[in-house]
């Protein structure tokens, strides 16, 4: 195998920058589909999944993709999913989820698992098999992006429209609901299930203060993912703080950076 | 030649939530045709539509389409999230690619050029309305399905709309099917009137419609008025932003 690897910091890096170059795109659909909070619900949720693996003692995150999977399934099937999504019926799902899960991590055996690591992932600790994973989710990701960018978008702007002119909205949403389902998955190894959302939302807000097209929002979604990496990792070494609330704090310093220097812009401007 | 027959619907009937929204409605679409869709508040006028572009799928009775159907669709409303940043340039390339020269030309029809650059938020309901209306000619559509392309245009600029979707259904050689409730502006461009109260009153020419007694029934005071809108003449023209283009006075 490549020496480079053995280095735990190159691993989690590389972890790092294939999460948030996947995360933006993501992300920014996520918003502009007010689907944040599904995101969160499917983390918590996933929490069951992770005891699920390691009663069944497979890696947990084929528990977690199992749990979330049928989640988005079984929404799908709800006559009216838009209806299935409402704020109540979402944090049913995402408490019970959670619950059912931390019984079954309780009924465990203490030393098999950090509980810690689950709520806030563990960036640091990725393995080998991590990155192999995380790579092969980063592409099936990025390649279905490509193929259904402009019908994502579309019915973003309008389910109408897009319906109209020849979009199948009702496969392309299932379509979109899976690849959160899959991004969830993934996600949790490196952020935990409790900063998920953090890392969809708070890039992509900043990325919208910057941008005057859906690409372009991407594009710095991606800039400030990086950044907040950076920034979280930097820091978590530094002070010897825990790297997943790390990169959420150095994500909201960006934006409330940039949010002072676009304010400040538009008064110069506009004087 | 008879014109081509782009799509039949019959005995569409749909309820929602234990309503009865549309009854048996029968109709067909012809190439270079404009249909319009007149009656009341609820009477079921959107979902109509809807059915058409294949956005409600749980109806019953039958819609047969052109197999490559292309449709350009001008909805009553469009929201766009604010958090989504979207220029008027990426809006008409929503649902396919365009050229940028397309894109001006689709844009210029309806006096909206200048508009290319700004972001779809700042628009006024107007000036989206036009941008849509523009959006909806591009890349050769069979058919334009317009759903109240007037609301938030002065009844000037209304007038000037309607001549533009002649032009358009005369250019593209496409078939539109126009949602309106102001039925006096409508009718002269008109081909064929459904006159829709959840089941078709009636329907035809607007010469034959605006003699028919469901269509009286319905429609008594405004039937007369629009015979008054007529008359009336103006002595200045308008664009359809509503700007006076000239004016001549005696």
């Amino acid at each position: 195998m490549i020496d480079w690897l053995d280095d735990f910091l190159v691993r989690s890096i590389l972890a790092g920058l294939m999460m948030v170059s996947i995360a933006a795109p993501m992300g920014c659909l996520m918003v502009w589909q007010r689907l944040a909070f599904l995101s969160d619900t499917l983390g918590h949720a996933a929490v069951l999944g992770v005891g699920i693996g390691l009663l069944l003692e497979v890696n947990p995150m084929f528990g977690v993709l199992a749990v979330v999977i049928l989640i988005v399934f079984s929404l799908s099937q709800v006559a009216n999913f838009n209806n299935a999504l409402s704020e109540t019926t979402l944090a049913i799902i995402s408490h019970t989820g959670l619950a059912g899960g931390l019984i079954l991590l309780g009924a465990l055996p203490s030393n098999s698992v950090s509980l810690e690591a689950i709520l806030f992932g563990d960036l640091l600790a990725t393995t080998r098999a991590d990155l192999l994973m995380i790579l092969l989710t980063t592409l099936i990701l990025l390649i279905l992006l490509l193929r259904h960018w402009r019908p994502f978008v579309a019915l973003s702007v309008s389910r109408e429209i897009a319906q109209a002119e020849g979009i199948s909205v009702r496969k392309e949403q299932f379509l979109m609901y899976m690849m959160i389902a899959l991004l969830v998955a993934v996600l949790m190894k490196v952020m935990g299930v409790l900063l998920i959302a953090a890392m969809l939302v708070i890039p992509t807000t900043s990325a919208r203060l910057l941008s005057h097209n859906p690409e372009k929002m991407v594009f710095f979604s991606a800039v400030f993912g990086i950044l907040s990496l950076a920034g979280g990792i930097t820091s978590s070494f530094q002070f010897d703080w825990q790297t997943g609330p790390s990169i959420v704090l150095s994500a909201t310093a960006f934006l409330i950076i940039t949010l002072l220097v676009t304010r400040q812009i538009s008064l110069w401007t506009r004087r | 030649m008879a014109p081509e027959l782009l799509l039949r619907a019959s005995d569409i009937s749909y309820s929602s939530g234990g309503k009865n929204i549309l009854d048996k409605v029968s109709f067909e679409l012809y190439r270079s045709q404009i249909t319009t869709i007149i009656g009341p508040n609820g009477a079921g006028k959107s979902t109509l539509t809807s059915i058409v572009n294949g956005l409600i799928e749980n109806h019953s009775g039958t819609i047969e389409r052109l197999p490559s159907l292309k449709i350009g669709y001008l909805p009553q409303k469009v929201y766009v999230n604010t958090l989504m940043p979207l220029s008027v340039q990426r809006l008409m390339q929503l649902t396919q690619r365009a050229k940028e020269a397309e894109v001006d030309e689709a844009l210029s029809q309806t006096n909206v050029a200048y508009l290319k650059h700004r972001q779809v938020h700042s628009l006024s309901e107007g000036e989206l309305k036009r941008v849509l209306l523009a959006r909806t000619t591009l890349g050769d559509p069979d058919l334009i399905v317009l759903d109240e392309p007037t609301a938030g245009v002065d009844v000037t600029g209304e007038i000037k709309m309607y001549e533009l979707i002649g032009e358009f259904r005369n250019r593209l050689q496409c078939a539109v099917l126009l949602v309106s409730h102001d039925l006096h502006l409508v009718m002269s461009k008109t081909d064929q009137v459904l006159c829709l109260n959840q089941h078709l009153c009636c329907s035809g020419l607007p010469e034959s419609v605006s003699k028919h007694p469901e269509y009286l029934a319905l429609f008594g005071d405004q039937a007369a008025d629009a015979i008054a809108v007529y008359a009336h003449r103006h002595d200045h023209v308008h664009d359809v932003s509503g700007q006076q283009e000239s004016c001549q006075h005696d």
